[in-house]
């Protein structure tokens, strides 16, 4: 113990360092005159409990070791029961989990409802950025940058040419793929972190010019009015605009302002699962394979003869098409966008999702787009800690758990020697 | 002069200042990234802090009824490194440390975690209004003709250059004289070989860290003087800008992430000059796609060997 | 005196507290105040809630309205587009049918697109973009003017008494600021002012030395700045360094004591269209003292207009003796109110009859002279 105390008491220190200033003493704007005070006793109170606290941990560092080592790890592929039963029930549990999701909304708040579609629209894009980053190992730091190509094609389409949402669907994909390929072409002969930094920079520029160019897309004002997807024609707002007819007239029940949210939620839930379909195929398909190969030896495929700016194209305009899809989706969530949506750090948040949920694993993506959407809404009532927090669950989910969530699981056969 | 080479002066000294800050800062990105090979978003964060730091103790020592312009102003330095390296240490130590040798893009997250974390902490204790202070400094020198276009050139623009001029003579000098540099570029040149031969890397990186935050804590002093007005929101910008700094002159040299530093802000200032300043951050992220297209690993850095 | 005074002031407020306690076991009416409790915008999220709780507060204490008594009910929407509209499903889901806010115009438009289609009453007392009320809504309603009248005022303003000969506009490239800029310099060219320089800055950004050497070198004589606070303390700031002495006249964004703080002497003269300052207002003395008594700033531009939201609301309620949304759109458009913000009335769009700013100039010592006309 006695060897413990040099460290703990630097911990101490560095650690007294870091409050004593910044929190201890705040700064005070009266007028034109900046003055300081001094921090109130509760939060010098809580400056000596973090002092103490961090003193008390590297002084025991050691027995707290022990003591978590008799603890059970944080094994959660354990839980699952063994693979051979699991395979089998897969259809089954398939079928119970969409037709949850099916009958689920109708069951609980509207709220609760337009979250859940808020989690879709992130749980789409950590699908597509996980095709980039996590199949193919390249870093995307710009991914957001599709993600409005797609938005801003069905509001401009909308806008000028009253296509419908199921018309601008697919030209939105095609449009952030072409998107992709045109920035990928390029750039992809970059390694590692360059091409990160210039995914970054294209993302900047892509917003900066949705905002400047206001003659085409409104520049800050955004795009507003944007058309609720319809069902075969049927509109679901309170009264039928022009030349069509309404949902529930059609039907003659009732209108209710939740069948709209239910049916983008719908909405939701069909292009995540066909996402998840078509990833799922992809991936098992040589294209798939080859960007997990490139990932984990590019010299190596070289030398297979596969072509590596090919399959990083792949990757990229498949990804960026996915983004473009949800994005189309957004602007027809939210009737009404501009590019404050599209920045940075909406970027580092679906990278967030892809790495917390274990890159390349689906499960894992899916149930970290739901952590990172639902946490911060669980926690309204710390309100103004809400970000704080979220940046030291981030810190600390990864030093838990650096593979992620649900890290992805190889295929894999084994000789069982009797 | 003519009037058009006036003005293209002044905008070139606009330029040097705001470039040379850059410059301070790319240097903690450039360092880490040549050691550890990590993109460390949070150290905006640090240069954020470093200003805070300065700002709370050149008020404090006024409050106490120090009046000596050069004794605050020194002593707001000194504080402003020793909290902000801290803190680089601080972040090296609880949040990198520990995935070290793993995949490279968990670091990056958690970078991205704590520089969240970082500046919301500072605008829970500090708030998140704009905190502005009267210029200590004023004043300058201005000259060409009147009647065409005067150039002015302030006291701070000047202090600016002179001080990141003095830093980067002492980094260069520390790196290639001293013992500890000589280490760091050992363990630049190559991690593992460097730890074999009994250098204590995890020191070194340590230092890095260290190095960079002090370096970042002097650019926030001098920003923060020269611009006058703080809020936790200035350091991911900055951050931004050294850090694209640091990869136009070649991630990993430290003489391109303040050639890169100088490139970056004299761009920005000519296009402001004669293009519309909104477009200043487009030509800036363009002219950094340009150049690695062109050359792939920067200005001055060296050329990847692919290894098998 | 004294104390007898006290002791019925104090009987008065239990009384008022019981029959508040005896109704909300009644009847509570609750009113959604949304706005950014957390994020950058924070403070003015502040303003709104401070005017409108007061509003809620004092109606309560008189007895409530119908019987009812009110309740305000915070959302954050972190002025967030994409939070703003969960904000306004979440309402809609609560079954609230009142609200008072959004804050941020970005916010604010998709917002109120749910709460029309919804039959939700929406009162804005803050979001001045003229976009907002143009689709022909009829439950969107704002107690605070828009943009382009501060733009006229300030472009009437211009061509009669400043007459420029080389004016510059510069924005900040978000929705206010250029709505406001574009304005101003659409009208000006109407009546016959160029302007030599039109640019947009970055918000958030610390550096104008180029913006101001081109400033200097395009000899302007006046400048109109479309934004907030923060970046044009710093371009006046950094132009009186580089000695450009130009005058400078902004939107009301930029009316706050940070400006004085961020520019120092540099702001002196500052020319800035402005609701009229409604907490110097004599009619309202008794209201400021309200919020002092609370520690509470009632200065800040929203304070009023949110207190005012409220008020017209009830009104409406009292006089229909109903709380559907449509019959008081229907009261609201068709009644003239005297409010603290003065006498007040809406038009067919839901925006406010007459113009509430003023063009003022600016001081260091944080005081405001109306300008004469």
């Amino acid at each position: 113990m006695h060897r413990a105390i040099f460290p703990a008491l630097f911990a101490a220190g560095v650690t007294f360092l870091l409050t004593c200033l910044v929190v201890g003493i705040r700064l005070e704007q009266e007028g034109a005159s900046l003055t300081v005070v001094g921090a109130d006793a509760e939060t010098w109170g809580w400056i000596a409990f973090a002092v103490i606290g961090v003193f008390l941990v590297q002084l025991l560092q050691q027995p707290l070791q022990r003591l978590r080592q008799r603890l059970p790890t944080a094994d959660i592929t354990g839980l699952l029961p063994n693979e051979m039963l699991l395979h089998r029930l897969k259809p089954w549990l398939i079928a119970l989990v969409v037709s949850g999701l099916l009958v689920w909304p109708f069951m609980v708040s509207r709220g609760a409802v337009d979250l859940a579609t808020l989690t879709l629209i992130y749980v789409m894009l950590g699908l597509g950025l996980n095709i980039v980053v996590g199949f193919a190992g390249l870093l995307d730091l710009g991914y957001v940058a599709f993600y409005a190509v797609g938005a801003y094609t069905y509001a401009l389409l909308s806008e000028y040419y009253g296509l419908s949402f199921w018309m601008s669907l697919p030209l939105a994909g095609l449009l952030a793929a072409v998107f992709g390929c045109l920035l990928g072409f390029p750039v992809l002969r970059l390694r590692g972190d360059y091409l990160a930094i210039v995914t970054l920079g294209f993302g900047e520029i892509i917003r900066i010019l949705l905002n400047n160019w206001t003659s085409l897309t409104g520049g800050p004002n955004g795009i507003g009015g944007i058309d609720k997807p319809s069902l075969f024609g049927l509109e679901f707002s309170r009264r039928a605009s022009e030349g069509s007819q309404t949902f529930h007239e059609f039907f003659d029940i009732d209108y209710s302002s939740g069948h709209k949210v239910i049916f983008l939620y719908l909405v939701a839930v069909l292009l995540v699962l066909l996402t998840i379909y078509i990833i799922n195929r992809i991936q098992r398909m040589p294209l798939g394979r080859a960007w997990e190969a490139l990932r984990e030896d590019e010299i190596a495929c070289r030398s297979l003869g596969l072509n590596p700016t090919v399959i990083k194209l792949s990757a990229f305009t498949l990804g960026a098409s996915f983004a473009g899809f949800a994005g189309c989706f957004f602007a027809a969530r939210q009737g009404f966008i501009s590019p404050e949506s599209f920045t940075f750090i909406e970027s580092a948040i679906i990278l967030a999702i892809v790495v917390l949920g274990g890159m390349g694993s689906q499960m894992g993506v899916i149930c970290a787009a739901i952590a990172m959407t639902i946490l911060p809404e669980l926690a309204r009532e710390f309100q103004e800690y809400r970000m704080l927090m979220f940046g030291g669950v981030m810190v600390l989910m990864m030093l838990w758990r650096p593979q992620g969530l649900l890290p992805m699981k190889r295929p894999h056969l084994e000789l069982k020697t009797s | 002069m003519t009037e058009t080479s006036l003005y293209v002066l002044q905008q070139l000294i606009n330029g040097l200042t705001i470039g040379s800050t850059y410059a301070l800062i790319a240097i903690g990105y450039t360092m880490v990234y040549g050691i550890i090979g990590m993109i460390n978003f949070a150290h905006g964060e640090v240069y954020m802090i470093g200003t805070y730091t300065a700002f709370i103790t050149i008020i404090g020592l006024f409050t106490m009824g120090v009046s000596s312009l050069p004794v605050v102003l020194l002593l707001a330095l000194m504080t402003a490194i020793i909290i902000s390296s801290t803190y680089g240490y601080a972040i090296e130590r609880v949040a990198y440390r520990p995935l070290r040798g793993g995949p490279r893009l968990i670091p990056l997250i958690t970078a991205i975690g704590m520089s969240i974390f970082l500046q919301n902490y500072i605008r829970l204790a500090q708030g998140s209004r704009d905190l502005a202070m009267p210029a200590l400094i004023s004043g300058g020198i201005e000259f060409g003709d009147p009647d065409v276009f005067e150039v002015s050139l302030s006291w701070m623009q000047l202090i600016i250059w002179g001080v990141t001029l003095a830093s980067m003579t002492a980094l260069a000098l520390f790196i290639s004289r001293s013992r500890l540099g000589r280490a760091c570029r050992a363990c630049a040149q190559d991690l593992k070989m460097a730890n074999l031969l009994g250098i204590d890397t995890n020191r070194i990186i340590a230092l890095t860290f260290v190095i960079g935050a002090a370096l970042a804590a002097i650019a926030g002093v001098m920003l923060g003087l020269y611009y006058g007005t703080i809020n936790p929101y200035i350091g991911f910008m900055a951050g931004l800008k050294a850090f694209t700094a640091a990869v136009l002159g070649g991630i990993g040299s430290i003489p391109g992430a303040m050639l890169g530093g100088l490139i970056l802000g004299i761009t920005e200032a000519m296009t402001a000059a004669f293009f519309p300043s909104e477009y200043k951050d487009v030509v800036a992220f363009s002219l950094l796609v340009l150049i690695l297209l062109f050359r792939p690993t920067g200005l001055l850095g060296k050329p990847e060997v692919e290894k098998v | 005196m004294k104390l007898k005074h006290g002791l019925f002031g104090n009987t008065l407020i239990a009384t008022g507290t019981l029959i508040a306690a005896l109704n909300a076991q009644a009847d509570t009416l609750k009113i959604g105040i949304a706005g950014p409790v957390t994020g950058p915008v924070a403070q003015y999220g502040d303003m709104q809630k401070i005017g409108a709780m007061m509003a809620i507060d004092r109606i309560n204490a008189a007895g409530g309205i119908n019987g009812m008594t009110l309740e305000g009910v915070i959302y954050d929407d972190a002025c967030d587009p994409k939070q703003a509209v969960a904000v306004a499903n979440r309402i809609v889901n609560d079954d609230i049918r009142h609200v008072i806010g959004h804050l941020c115009s970005s916010s604010t438009e998709p917002a109120s697109d749910i709460y029309e289609e919804e039959g939700v009453m929406m009162i804005t007392a803050a979001s001045t973009s003229p976009g907002i009320t143009e689709k022909g809504y009829q439950l969107i309603f704002r107690t605070i003017g828009l943009d382009n009248l501060q733009g006229t005022l300030a472009a009437e303003y211009i061509q009669r008494n400043i007459k420029p000969q080389r004016l510059a506009v510069i924005h900040d490239k978000q929705q206010y600021g250029e709505g406001l800029a574009t304005t101003v310099r659409d009208l000006l060219a109407e009546s016959g002012t160029d302007t030599v320089m039109f640019e947009g800055v970055t918000p958030g950004d610390k550096d104008f030395s180029a913006l101001i050497a081109k400033l200097k070198r395009n000899n302007v004589d006046f400048v109109y700045y479309g934004g907030y606070h923060p970046e044009l303390g710093l371009i006046l700031r950094q132009s009186r360094e580089k000695g450009l002495d130009t005058r400078f006249m902004g939107p009301e964004g930029v009316v706050n004591s940070d400006l004085i703080a961020i520019a120092g002497k540099a702001m002196e003269g500052v020319l800035a269209t402005a609701p009229k300052s409604f907490d110097q207002s004599p009619e309202n003395m008794a209201l400021v003292e309200a919020f002092k008594e609370r520690d509470e700033d009632p200065s800040g531009p929203f304070v009023f207009p949110a207190y005012t939201a409220i008020q017209v609301m009830t009104e409406a309620m009292g006089a229909t003796g109903k709380t559907d949304p449509y019959d008081l759109a229907d009261y609201l458009r068709a009644n003239r109110f005297n409010t603290t913000i003065g006498e007040i009335g809406f038009d067919k769009k839901g925006d406010l009859t007459e113009p509430t700013f003023e063009i003022y100039t600016l001081h260091t010592d944080g005081s405001k002279t109306p300008v004469s006309q």
